[in-house]
Order: C-alpha cells, then structure tokens, then sequence
C-alpha cells in the first residue's frame, strides 16, 4: 500500500479541555512518515490525543484530518481509515469468544455473518492461531488478550493503526512477539508511548509535554532528549505538585 | 452458570437450538403438571443418562457445573424438614435439579451464536414494531463477557480488603464494584463505537 497524498496526518492547532481545563493545546503537526511515535509522561495527554485521532472524541477548538477525513463526523470512513489499539485489552474485547471477537468488526464494514467468520478464520490462519477461534476470552492470558486485540484491529485492515501504549505492563518476549506482528502488519502506527525504546524504530517522533509539543524529529535525538530530561525530573519530586 | 461450554463436541451440537429449547420448555411444563414421585426420579435418571451419553469427559464437566445448585437442595430440604413436608420437599428438589441439568444441558450443547441468532428470529415480530432488539445482539455476548470480568474485580476487591482489614467486606465493597461496573460501561462503549457500534445497526453515515 502507498501513500501518495502527503501529510497524511494534520493537526491544525488542536485543542481539547475536560471540563474547562486544557489537556491538550495548540497542537499543530502534519506527517506523512509510515511510523510515528509520541513519547511523553503520563498525563502529558499522549491517550487523549490517541482518542482524538481515531474519531472518539470532539476537538474542544482546532481541526485534525486523517487521510483527508474528519473521524469524528464521519464514522464510515473512520472505521476504514484507523484502528486503535487500547493500552487494557478488557477495555478493548466485546465479546466473549476469539472468533466473535474479530468478526464483530467486519460485520461493522458492512460484512455478511458467514462472510465475517469467514474472515475471521483467516485472520487467524494469518497469525497461524487457528485453534484459537473457540477460545474463550477469560481462559487467555494477559500477552493473548493483547494479541486478540491486535487481530481484532488489523483484521479490519486500517490504513492508520494507532497503538496506546500497547506493552504497558508486558514482559519482553511478549513485548518482541507483539512488535513482530505489528511490523509484518501492512499498515501505517501511530504509536504512543512513555518509553522510549519502544519508539526507536520509528520514522519520526513528538515529544509531548503538559498537552504541548515540544519537540520532533528524527527518533534519535529526540528520544535522547527525553530519556535525559525524564533522567532529571527523576532525581526531583514533581510527583508533590497536584493539578489545577 | 453464565458461559457454560461442553469440553467436547457432542452430537447435540449439532441439533437446532430452537428444538431443544422447545423441548426444555415442554419437559419443564410437564414436570410441573405433575406430582408423581416416579415420573420425578424417572426424569432424573434419563437426564443422567443424557449426562453420561458424550462420555465420562462430559459427564464431570456437567456434573462440576451442577454443584451450584447444592445449596439451594440444602436450603430446601432443611425448611422442608422443618415444615415436616417430606413428600413436597423431595418433589421441589427433585424437580429443580433435573430443570437445571437440562438447561445446563442445552447451555452447554449449544452456541452462543446460535443462541443469539434463535433470539434475533424470535424477536422478529418486535422488530417490525420498530424496537430495537439488534441491540440483543450484541447485549447476550456483552453479559456472558463481563460477568466474569466483574467477578474477578469483586474477588480483587475483597483481598485488597482482607489486605487491610480482618473484618470481612460483605456489602461495603457494592458500592464500589458499582462505580467500577460504570467504567466498565464507559470502556466497553468506547471500544463498540471505536468499531462502529452496536450489531444489525444500520452501517453509521
């Protein structure tokens, strides 16, 4: 799959508040790098900005278009343009078993039942876990849940994949595991994350700060940056300050 | 009792669940039509029968499930005891246990998907009326998903109260396995829109 038209990805000066407090403010970018991460702390607003680029919540002020659309009014085109990833697979799977799980969403595009279990089974013949399709959700472990998750999503075939901290709380193999996937997986990420080694690999990185950008680029120095920064702020005790 | 699954294909998976949920209804309406003690423990054997049918396998599976009936048999026999109602006492739990072992029976022989496609055809003539049981649809697998879920978060809540505490919990923790079933909600509502919505919807504009 290409991308001819550039800038596949626009915020123009976008803003959100949960209850008249900013959470995110002026965020303007425009990109059209295959990956790209956001590499901020937690409550720098990186999952609100995950949200807002897949269409689930209004812009509180600005504009974001992803491939040309505006996900939020138009939910046809959302659900053929991105697919997002949630940090808690039990935020993410419906249904109780495997199969319905990655069918439900191709019903969603407009597919008939058999034709969705039909796909379905080659999503998992495709991950080479076929035997997974009568599997119970609450029989699966953590790493599993996750991967369901993942298939639920690429089955659906997004042109944007955006991951919310994907590998919060998941040991290193199945971390690796996850990360083969989604490489293998013909889709563009918009990966978020407070670690910084999970963005090395991509294109272009933002560093996100209090709802602002505050840095871009190439992920090596950015991310260099970062670590010394979040080095810093470690040695100092911000976690006494509250908010508002 | 919610999710009960067969650990092996039996050859009633393969019946439609419209008969056996029809012939659950009927063995219920004719068990209660009758006060025979004979017809009871006839019942009871050839639901036994049915149980070891699939093998031995299937028969502990079936039987595993059917232990939670036992402390309503308990609680039945005692007040019946008390009442000095034997005959009665011996009729209820009787009936009972064969009602639950068939259900369990059909529950555990059928799929949840056809069981929800059962309820989208049964629900036909509402939908005419313009009620929207699509929602049905994605509602049944929603509560047979989160039950277990909400279990295991009330069990959470319950050691992290036993962490603290050597009083036992009972129903402080409603309150918040509430809350948290609210989240829960939000969760779940999020994820459905994040992929179009609720099943048999119209496709969103």
């Amino acid at each position: 799959m290409s991308d001819t038209a550039s800038d596949d990805i626009r915020l123009d000066d976008l803003g959100y508040e949960i209850a008249g407090r900013p959470v995110l403010s002026g965020l303007t970018l425009a990109t059209s790098a295959r990956s790209i991460g956001v590499v901020g702390r937690n409550g720098s607003g990186k999952s609100t900005l995950a949200r807002l680029m897949a269409g689930l919540l209004q812009p509180t002020s600005g504009t974001i278009r992803i491939h040309g659309h505006d996900l939020f009014r138009d939910r046809r085109a959302a659900l053929e343009t991105v697919g997002i990833l949630f940090q808690n697979p039990e935020h993410q799977i419906i249904f109780p078993r495997v199969d319905e799980e990655i069918a439900f969403g191709l019903r969603q595009l407009g597919q008939s039942k058999t034709e969705a279990a039909e796909g379905a089974r080659a999503v998992l013949a495709g991950f080479d876990k076929l035997h997974w399709q009568d599997a119970t959700i609450a029989a699966l472990s953590q790493g599993q849940k996750h991967l369901v998750c993942m298939m639920a999503v690429l089955a659906m075939r997004p042109r944007l994949m955006i991951l919310d901290e994907p590998y919060a709380g998941l040991d290193i193999p199945t971390r690796r595991q996850l990360q083969r996937y989604l490489n293998r997986a013909d889709t563009r990420l918009f990966h978020i994350s407070h670690d910084p080694a999970d963005l090395a690999d991509c294109a272009q990185v933002f560093w996100l700060d209090q709802g602002r950008i505050v840095a871009q680029g190439a992920p090596c120095p950015v991310l260099a940056d970062f670590t010394a920064e979040m080095n810093r702020l470690g040695e100092l005790d911000d976690l006494a300050d509250l908010a508002g | 009792m919610i999710s009960l699954t067969s650990p092996v294909e039996t050859r009633a998976h393969g019946w439609p669940a419209g008969a056996k949920l029809a012939a659950l209804c009927l063995a219920s309406t004719g068990l209660f039509l009758t006060d025979s003690l004979g017809l009871h423990l006839t019942a009871l054997a050839l639901v036994l029968v049915l149980y070891a049918a699939p093998g031995r396998v299937f028969f502990t599976a079936g039987m595993r499930h059917l232990r939670v009936v036992l402390p309503f048999v308990a609680l039945l026999a005692i007040w019946h005891l008390i009442t000095a109602e034997l005959h009665a006492g011996v009729l209820i739990v009787l009936r009972m246990v064969v009602l639950v072992a068939l259900a369990n029976l059909v529950t555990m022989t059928t799929r949840l998907s056809e069981m929800t496609d059962l309820v989208h055809r049964l629900t036909a003539p509402l939908r005419r009326l313009g009620l929207p049981v699509h929602l049905l649809e994605t509602a049944i697998p929603l509560v047979i998903r989160f039950i277990p879920v909400l279990v295991a978060r009330a069990e959470t809540l319950a050691e992290a109260w036993r962490a603290r505490s050597r009083r036992r919990p009972g129903w402080r923790l409603i309150f918040p396995l509430m809350l948290h079933a609210l989240d829960e909600a939000d969760h779940v509502g999020e994820a459905l829109r994040a992929r179009g919505g609720p099943l048999g919807h119209t496709r969103p504009e």
